[in-house]
């Protein structure tokens, strides 16, 4: 029995909107009548996704009006976490935020208020220039787990990211610890199109996910030694003659450096670390070495291994250099900022920040790279021969964990306020406990969501925020990309919901920037940015209707024209930019954060490798578990554990398991399954059960099988570049929950 | 007249389940019915030898159905001028012998209602020229539904042209959903 | 929601226990009849054979989805249970119009009942009896066998299975019904009924264990796994305890006891195997041609009780 809604009906308007619950935004057909949607389904028009929608795009009706949504400002009354609030009007609550917020500026400067995000969904550069203009530095996401700091490392080596695979003719494809199967729909049938036409498919991942289900090359590598991986292949490509002469001669500096410097970076060396065997480490470096053009996909892994993080990226990096993988057709593409649009950067005001106030970032001190320290001097680069800098609120930010310590110690001073906007920092971010307390501990803390998250029950007021149907959506890769998709809002926002930018926008004008925000509305100021393209439309809702896109021409190998946004105008596989910032000119070997060899002892107490962070259907990091039509597919927390290392612990399919690292233990239920090493475990990530209560000390369960909760975020386990800390190659047990031990079941 | 028939190319499924959710959403189920279940067989061998395949399950639409030749009340159809079977709801009384008749558990009985529903190949929307949700919804397109009967259709080509087979096949049922499986898939 | 679908139940096993019985007390009646002779048998057996087979009806309609719709199984032909409703229906009236020729005149303060001595009519309605008590006896293990996708069912020997319960349980019922109700006539028939069920008893209880045998180990991969569950799964301890033993074998040896009173025992005895026997078959039905991975994926769904299925009902 389909029911078939018939949108053929008069009055039934058409909008052309996007989902928004991951990255790849898909275009989706709104069809709306009187104010309600009635129907969506993907755009069959649309570039990326030609009408495809996953589990999570086709929920997104029941995640419009669920009950369990925030639909009206609410202020705190009762004790902090125990659930009692009052509904406010909007006005009341900016009013309320930013005479607190001022209190606390006169008293403790602006740097005491911080704020936190999660994976966009917003528009944060009004974010960043609300700050900006507040005279805070402090504004952070968990960006430093997600491509950011591969982002700041590339630009500092050849002068922008090449995050844009062209990959059309590309003969080979590397994903590098990323698993677009379970998370990136488009990506995957892409992929797929092109393997079918004879594209060659690597995957480096510890598990045999849904992707590696169809890779030509699976690389199973120790979570965490991405490192030696790609050193090893340096070597390969360098001593067995397979890099691309010409472009090293004419693009390269640094080569006779880096040759020596990988000398003993052999597959042999890297067999021991790895896990793999020689034969398949130089079956891998050859793969991509001889079938070009070829694409590395960045993945967000190698963002997410703590101490190795920076240097393997420049590794990394240097595999597209000497491959002469750069700028070419087939290839990964130097695309730069848009010249056309204003970018996200142009919008931050980033000006408005005084030098001064920029010093106090936190953690700009020991990590460089994604603080302003770093950020200003690749923006230099940048600038020169792009004539723009990367998105700052992305690019250039204070570091989490040092920001949750300052919270809670007051140095290196104190942090008073909180501003949380779409995230649930209790369970993304890294060492769970630490967040909780500091979030227990802050003094004044507001949150934006849609939901009524942990975070959101111990905060003093929450902002009830508009999805995906009831905004426009600009897709242009955080502000980076030189192309920009298009999406309009279906509905305006229903009940007292209002989109992100007007939140920073209304707050800021309660606090006096009123004279720096002259767009009313989202459309607005997103016509603002699109103006510049010289389409002949009167407003943002036209360029959507009758344009819906921007693909700029295409051009190859820029760098003849303007060579590399670097000091050497060349490619710069020995960093001066980094070098200059106190880094390794070279990336130097460094074992994963928690690993047997440097650790011994504790790999005594914890002698399996735990890998964590990897994204699984139906759920975005923690979102849709209030979705019982999707929950239902994955309701528990499963984690991966080889067959063979079960049976030793007495454990069955099925049995609920405790995980344990140095910082603490969750529990799981087991999943034998021959895809993973006998020494290596999984664990999903995200999870919580929003349907226990809220109030503490229960908070839906946040510390029961969130994963976050085994990862440490100390400083001499971050990555020294960037301050990433580590989701994957920590060191673990596993052992058997009691029946006296189900507490909460 | 025509042949309606789905073919599932298992080497492009990465068993995302979008698939069972649309369907879900769209036909307003109550939770408890999945009309199409996506199910997993592996990783299959010993590490690191292993490989995988996801079987998405739906009605099979089956010209010799059990289902219809089985239910007392003529609620169980099976359409003469494309094969899709479908149930008649005000007709059916909610005896389960169709549930009980079918080797694909395709049938559900709904709670409320006290009938039984199932995988209509979403007539409604075909009977209009479109395709079932399940077909649009799936970015890998591994669910191709077409006319059989006729040759130009995609359909034809595959099931006529390439290694298409059956799910218990040899229960005589005669289903109209094929598969399509990668080489290192030996028995599913 | 359950990691099982919904299907048939205990009711319709006690359905097909009545009807089957019924079935059965029917076919006896009407082959004592023309066989042995008028009056062999207790009116309250001939009025108990149509009587069970609606107390059957009576469970199938409550068991069904839509109960006061249950006029509709009468409708398509093709199908056996449609077949089976209509033959039954027939049964019942023909069994009662036939108990009806044994009423005794005077209940009714009459000399006789005006149809009492149409003789053919008797003849006829036990030759139907014979006829249509046998099909109520044997279709649901037809229906059964039919079942290609529930490999405990599937195949020719189930039918003969119920047809042999169906006709011990009449059987015994008839027995009992004898002991209530004595029939006018000479009880030289009915006092042969324990033999006669003792006999069938034995066809039983071969007839049983060469099932399960044939089924585990010379049929297919999931029918031999189906039949594990009746050697020592989860089937095991009630099919060896109950229903081979207290419901087949111990009768087996009571009614061949010279004893009213054992032979009493053991008939209802045998009624109580004829349930279980059918309790297992029906569920031993959940068991399907499972899909490859299709065992797996229904075991990790929610059961239906899990909080989050009901936390945010409107």
């Amino acid at each position: 029995m389909s029911k078939n809604i018939d949108i053929t009906q008069a009055g039934v308007e058409v909008k052309k909107s996007a989902c928004y619950f991951c990255h790849q935004n898909c275009g989706v057909l709104a069809y709306v009548k009187d104010g309600k949607v009635l129907k969506i389904e993907g755009d069959p028009e649309f570039p990326t996704n030609h009408g495809g929608l996953c589990c999570r795009g086709n929920i997104a009706l029941q995640h419009l009006d669920h009950p369990a949504r925030i639909n009206y400002p609410l202020k705190r009354v009762g004790k902090r976490g125990e659930g009692k609030w009052e509904q406010i009007p909007w006005a009341q609550a900016m009013e309320e935020i930013g005479t607190k917020l001022l209190q606390i500026r006169s008293e403790f400067g602006a740097e005491a208020v911080a704020t936190a995000g999660g994976t966009q969904r917003t528009d944060d550069w009004s974010r960043r220039r609300f700050m900006n203009l507040f005279g805070s530095p402090n504004g952070f996401h968990n960006s430093h787990l997600c491509w950011i700091p591969t982002f700041m490392v590339e630009t500092a080596i050849y002068g922008w990211c090449p995050f844009e695979l062209d990959m059309g003719s590309s003969r080979c494809l590397i994903l590098w610890g990323q698993n677009p199967g379970a998370a990136g729909m488009p990506e995957m049938h892409h992929i797929r199109e092109l393997q079918e036409k004879g594209m060659k498919l690597i995957v480096i991942d510890p598990r045999f996910s849904e992707t590696a289900a169809k890779a030509d090359l699976w690389l199973p590598l120790r979570p965490g030694s991405d490192l030696a991986l790609a050193l090893a292949w340096i070597h390969v490509i360098i001593y067995e003659g397979l890099f691309d002469q010409e472009f090293v001669a004419n693009c390269c500096e640094g080569f006779g450096e880096l040759a020596d410097h990988v000398e003993n970076f052999t597959p042999e060396w890297a067999a021991e670390l790895t896990w793999l065997t020689p034969e398949q480490i130089r079956a891998g470096a050859y793969m991509y070495a001889m079938n070009k053009p070829g694409n590395i996909q960045w993945g967000t892994s190698v963002d997410q291994i703590g101490r190795p993080a920076g240097s393997t990226m420049h590794a990394r990096a240097i595999l597209r250099a000497l491959t002469g993988n750069l700028d070419a057709p087939g290839s990964d593409l130097l695309t730069g900022p848009s010249p056309d649009f204003l970018t996200d950067e142009e919008m931050e005001a980033n000006d408005q920040l005084p030098e001064e106030q920029k010093s106090k970032q936190i953690g700009s001190d020991r990590f460089k790279l994604v603080t302003w320290p770093g950020y200003s001097k690749i923006a230099e680069q940048t600038r020169k021969v792009w004539g723009k800098a990367p998105t700052a609120e992305w690019m250039c930010e204070a570091h989490p964990p040092s920001v949750f310590r300052a919270i809670l110690s007051g140095k290196p001073y104190q942090v008073k306020a909180l501003l949380v906007s779409a995230t649930n920092p209790i369970n993304s971010y890294g060492e769970t406990k630490l967040v909780l307390d500091a979030l227990k501990a802050v003094d004044f803390m507001v949150t934006c969501d849609y939901w009524m998250t942990p975070t959101a029950a111990l905060s003093d007021y929450v902002i009830p925020i508009a999805g995906a149907l009831e905004r426009p959506t600009i897709t242009s890769s955080y502000g980076c990309s030189d192309f920009l998709l298009a999406s309009q809002r279906a509905i305006p926002p229903m009940y007292e919901r209002r989109n992100d930018y007007n939140f920073w926008r209304d707050l800021g004008c309660a606090m006096g920037q009123q004279e720096m925000w002259p767009w009313a509305t989202v459309e607005e100021a997103y016509y603002a940015k699109i103006a510049p393209l010289g389409y002949d439309i009167e407003n943002y809702d036209e360029f959507v209707e009758r344009y819906r896109f921007h693909f700029p021409e295409r051009e190859y190998f820029k760098y003849q024209r303007q060579g590399f946004a670097t000091p050497s105008g060349k490619v710069e596989l020995y960093s001066t930019v980094l070098k200059d910032l106190g880094y390794p000119p070279l990336p130097p070997y460094i074992g994963p954060t928690e690993n047997e060899i440097d650790d011994p002892e504790l790999a005594k107490e914890f002698p399996l490798v735990l890998t964590t962070g990897g994204g699984f259907m139906p759920y975005h990091h923690s979102e849709h578990f209030q979705i019982k039509e999707v929950r239902f597919l994955r309701h528990e927390p499963y984690m991966d554990i080889n067959p063979a290392t079960a049976a030793e612990l007495s454990i069955e399919d099925g049995d609920w398991v405790w995980i344990e690292t140095k910082r603490g233990r969750i529990k799981q239920k087991a999943n034998l399954t021959q895809g993973i090493h006998p020494r290596v475990i999984y664990t999903q990530r995200g999870w919580w059960y929003p349907e226990r209560s809220m109030a503490a000390p229960e908070l839906g369960g946040c510390l029961e099988s969130n994963t976050n909760v085994l990862t440490t975020t100390a400083d001499d386990h971050c990555d020294p570049y960037s301050g990433s800390w580590a989701n994957r190659g920590l060191l673990c047990r596993v052992y058997k929950v009691n029946a006296s031990d189900m507490e909460g079941k | 007249m025509a042949r309606y028939a789905m073919v599932i190319d298992t080497r492009r499924c990465i068993g995302c389940h979008s698939c069972t959710v649309a369907c879900k959403v769209h036909n307003e189920l109550p939770v408890e019915m999945i009309y199409n279940p996506v199910t997993t067989v592996g990783p299959t061998g010993i590490y690191p030898d292993v490989h995988m395949v996801h079987i998405p399950l739906l009605c099979m639409h089956c010209d010799n159905p059990p289902c219809v030749d089985g239910c007392p009340t003529c609620a169980s159809q099976r359409r003469e001028k494309d094969g899709i079977v479908f149930v008649e709801d005000s007709k059916c009384v909610g005896c389960l012998a169709c549930v009980m008749a079918c080797p694909y558990g395709a049938r559900y009985k709904n709670h409320a209602t006290g009938a039984v529903q199932k995988c209509d190949f979403c007539k409604d929307r075909v009977d209009i020229g479109l395709k079932p949700h399940c077909v649009n919804t799936c970015h890998q397109k591994a669910r191709i539904f077409g006319d059989l009967d006729d040759a130009t259709s995609e359909v034809h080509k595959l099931v006529n042209g390439e290694n298409a087979c059956r799910l218990l096949g040899e229960l005589g049922t005669d289903p109209y959903v094929f598969y399509i499986y990668g080489l290192e898939v030996k028995n599913p | 929601m359950s990691t099982k679908h919904e299907g048939w139940g205990w009711m319709l096993a006690v359905d097909f226990f009545f009807a089957g019985m019924g079935g059965g007390m029917v076919l006896i009646t009407g082959l004592l009849e023309l066989f042995a002779g008028t009056g062999r048998l207790s009116l309250l057996g001939n009025v108990m054979g149509p009587l069970f087979m609606c107390i059957g009806c009576g469970f199938l309609i409550l068991e069904l989805g839509r109960p006061f719709q249950a006029w509709r199984v009468f409708m398509n032909p093709k199908a056996i249970l449609t077949a089976g409703a209509w033959l039954m229906s027939v049964a019942i009236v023909a069994g009662l119009v036939y108990a009806s020729f044994d009423l005794d005149p005077a209940w009714f303060k009459q000399d006789k009942l005006f149809w009492q001595d149409w003789d053919m009519l008797r003849k006829l309605l036990a030759v139907v009896c014979v006829i249509t008590g046998l099909v109520v006896a044997t279709y649901p293990g037809v229906l059964l066998g039919r079942h290609k996708g529930r490999p405990f069912w599937v195949g020719p020997g189930i039918m003969t299975l119920f047809m042999l319960s169906s006709i011990v349980t009449g059987t015994a019922a008839h027995f009992i019904s004898a002991l209530i109700y004595a029939p006018g006539s000479v009880p030289g028939i009915w006092h042969q009924l324990p033999t006669f069920a003792g006999g069938l008893l034995f066809f039983q209880l071969i007839g049983w264990i060469g099932y399960i045998w044939i089924k585990r180990t010379g049929t297919s991969a999931a029918e031999a796994a189906s039949a594990l569950k009746w050697i020592n799964g989860e089937y095991a301890d009630k099919f060896k305890a109950v229903f081979l033993f207290v419901g087949t074998l111990v009768p087996l040896v009571l009614v061949m006891i010279p004893s009213t009173l054992c032979q009493g025992i053991g008939a209802l005895l045998v009624l109580v195997g004829g349930v279980v026997m059918r309790c297992l078959v029906v569920y031993a039905g959940t068991d399907r041609t499972w899909i490859p991975g299709e065992l797996k994926y229904r075991k990790r769904l929610p059961i239906g009780d899990e909080p989050f299925l009901k936390a945010w009902n409107r």
